[in-house]
């Protein structure tokens, strides 16, 4: 029944509202007073009256109703001049966005491990190089004959000579040069290089060895037995020693044989060494891969591995290499006799006695510097 | 304005002029005129005894940014003038695309409003007459040219329909002589029935007419926007400030009050029983509901 009577009542409503035709005021609402009551912003008593004033003018109405409806739009432009949150609070917030959760936050986990992974091989990587070495030894394995375990062992333990150095050259096609040059940039891939120029001189056959050096025009020494330093400094001064070398044959005649005997010694030496090496051979290997790479090599544990200063060195090829040496890390690289190595040795004495004690190339770690010892 | 007034509003500039995110490098000199005469428009014309408290919230609540950028380019600050060419092109354009029935026609719309915003004309002191010096910062600066352009939206089409009689006027004139007593052709009652009914109807129009001028102004303003206006609901809450749902409770209830006004004097007034008014409101509903059919038929014909 209500229903019924509202509808009634609705409909004289409409009927009254389109004879409306009331006289329109003169006065009218300003823009300021129209734009205030469509936004709300009108004091209470202001507002009545200009309710008052538009439930009777048309045209002030027909305005407000324009500007409420529009109202939405210009809150939402104002809302834009509302002073942003500075930057970095706006980026913090950024960080917690649901999409940033639900993908970034798993691909931030899959690049730690990655990163970890990556890490975790650097350090590994030492242990990488000396398995190199090791898997060129077991390689060597079955054609080496004991001869031949004789002559590299021999070869460790003493500073190459002169004919090897010439050997050595001869097989890289290189020529004598004086010395590399002391800021050689020192990396992974030259220690690598050293190693595969080992592994070249290691390569051929122990018979044809001294074939080869006794072919080789001989050249002169100053000392019989090779000292620790002159291993780097026959390089250097190799010119000066073919002047020798054509100057002097008798001399070179009685080197050849001094290096014969010398030679001889060493072969018995290492004969008696790789006997007494044998039943040990059948020992567990260490479990480090280093160890396990030398012993699979067939070469001695300990002639590989000497402490000199509270450094452990291990031999890899020709060089001796600190065991703390990360190829990772650049390493300085110094002449022995250059300037800079004098400077060196000056400071820490100690690396003097390495250098003394260990001949031909030396990788020490010192104090957190790596310094490569020519 | 006494003292404490005049103190307040000097107050309450310089607190508008703080929180200014650009204040154009004005002082309180330039600020305080126009909170002033917001003040006296908005308080103190309906409550000269308005409590100081409340004046000074009523300025805290003003458009500082806005009233500051108005100021500005009232003196000429050209950067001012860039930033509100800048700021408010689109407002402007917007609505005077939405006042105007093409494009061509909101264009020059816009133009104007910029002419009339820069002053193109000059006052008695020489300075020229913009239309700037009547924003007072209560409201927001884009609803305020919003409010500039639909007025004179309205105002170039007043000019234009003084000219041209569109046949929606001649539609509603129609509907017009009928509520007065010229009947459409629509149904075809006896002369009897059609005199008792004219009489019937113009008593009810009288009672209804006389029922709504006796409603309250917020009331009175629902009913125009919904039944004059055409508004729907939602529209018409927006412009009392209300929900949707409010402005149609508050309907129902009106309608409601109307029928006993309207019964109260039909009654009172006019001598009719309560049955032959409830009998009445049906029979009048009716041939109201006959009479807009019969209208809309007659556009609709027309239209074709």
């Amino acid at each position: 029944m209500k229903q019924e009577t509202n509808n009634e009542m609705d409909l004289l409503l409409r009927r009254l509202g389109r004879r409306d035709d009331a006289a329109v005021p003169e006065e009218h609402l300003d823009a300021d007073e129209l734009n205030a009551y469509a936004e709300n912003a009108v004091p209470a008593a202001a507002r009545a009256r200009y309710t008052l004033h538009l439930a009777e003018c048309s045209r002030c109405r027909s305005l407000v109703a324009q500007l409420s409806s529009s109202a939405g739009v210009v809150a939402a432009t104002d809302s834009r001049a509302v002073p942003e949150p500075s930057g970095f609070r706006k980026f913090l917030a950024s960080l917690f966005t649901p999409m940033v959760l639900r993908y970034a936050a798993p691909a931030l986990g899959l690049i730690l491990v990655a990163a970890i992974g990556f890490v975790v091989l650097r350090r590994n990587q030492p242990d990488r190089f000396v398995a190199q070495n090791t898997e060129t030894a077991s390689q060597q394995k079955p054609v080496a004959s004991p001869a031949a375990l004789t002559d590299s062992y021999a070869d460790s333990v003493t500073a190459p000579s002169p004919e090897r150095l010439d050997e050595e050259r001869k097989q890289k096609n290189e020529p004598a040069q004086p010395a590399p040059p002391p800021n050689m940039p020192p990396s992974v891939t030259s220690v690598d290089a050293e190693v595969s120029k080992d592994k070249a001189v290691a390569q051929p056959k122990p018979e044809e060895q001294p074939a080869s050096a006794a072919n080789e025009p001989a050249p002169v020494k100053t000392a019989p037995a090779a000292t620790p330093e002159q291993s780097p400094r026959a390089a250097e001064t190799e010119a000066a020693k073919n002047e020798v070398r054509v100057q002097s044959a008798d001399a070179s005649q009685k080197e050849k044989k001094l290096r014969d005997e010398e030679r001889e010694d060493r072969k018995k030496d290492s004969d008696n060494f790789a006997r007494a090496r044998k039943p040990a051979d059948s020992v567990s290997a260490p479990a480090t891969g280093a160890a396990r790479g030398i012993q699979s090599g067939g070469t001695d544990l300990s002639a590989n591995t000497r402490t000199v200063a509270g450094r452990r060195f291990r031999k890899q090829g020709s060089i001796w290499v600190d065991t703390a040496y990360d190829s990772s890390k650049d390493a300085v690289t110094l002449s022995r006799g250059s300037e800079q190595y004098r400077a060196l040795v000056a400071d820490e004495p100690p690396i003097k006695t390495i250098a003394d004690q260990l001949e031909g190339e030396i990788i020490v770690v010192w104090k957190g510097h790596t310094y490569r010892i020519r | 304005m006494n003292t404490g007034i005049a103190q307040i509003v000097n107050d309450g500039a310089g607190r508008m002029l703080a929180r200014a995110s650009d204040n154009r490098s004005l002082g309180r000199e330039a600020m305080v005129p126009r909170v002033t005469a917001a003040v006296e428009k908005y308080l103190l014309k309906d409550n000269p005894g308005t409590p100081h408290a409340e004046i000074a919230k009523f300025i805290d609540e003003m458009q500082a940014d806005d009233l500051c950028l108005i100021i500005a380019c009232e003196r000429g600050d050209e950067r001012a003038w860039n930033d509100l060419v800048e700021r408010f092109t689109a407002t402007v354009r917007s609505a005077a695309r939405s006042a105007s029935k093409n494009e061509d026609a909101a264009e020059d719309l816009a133009q104007s409003i910029w002419a009339e915003l820069y002053g193109l004309r000059t006052r008695k002191d020489g300075m020229p007459a913009s239309k700037l010096a009547y924003y007072s910062g209560r409201g927001s600066l884009a609803g305020w040219l919003r409010a500039v352009v639909a007025q004179l939206a309205v105002d170039v089409f007043r000019k234009q329909s003084r000219l041209v009689q569109t046949e929606e006027d001649t539609d509603l004139e129609r509907l017009a002589r009928v509520a007065e007593g010229q009947p459409i052709v629509a149904g075809i009652p006896s002369p009897e029935e059609s005199l008792s009914n004219r009489f019937t109807q113009t008593d009810m129009q009288q009672a209804l007419n006389q029922s709504v001028q006796e409603l309250s102004a917020e009331d009175r303003l629902l009913v125009k926007l919904y039944y004059f206006d055409d508004l729907r609901l939602r529209e018409a809450g927006a412009v009392l400030g209300v929900h949707e749902a409010t402005a149609s409770r508050r309907l129902a209830r009106i309608q409601t009050d109307l029928r006993k006004r309207v019964t109260k004097i039909l009654v009172d007034e006019r001598g009719w029983t309560q049955a032959e008014t409830e009998r009445s409101f049906a029979e009048v509903a009716q041939h109201l509901d006959t009479d807009l059919e019969s209208l809309l038929a007659t556009k609709g014909t027309k239209s074709v």
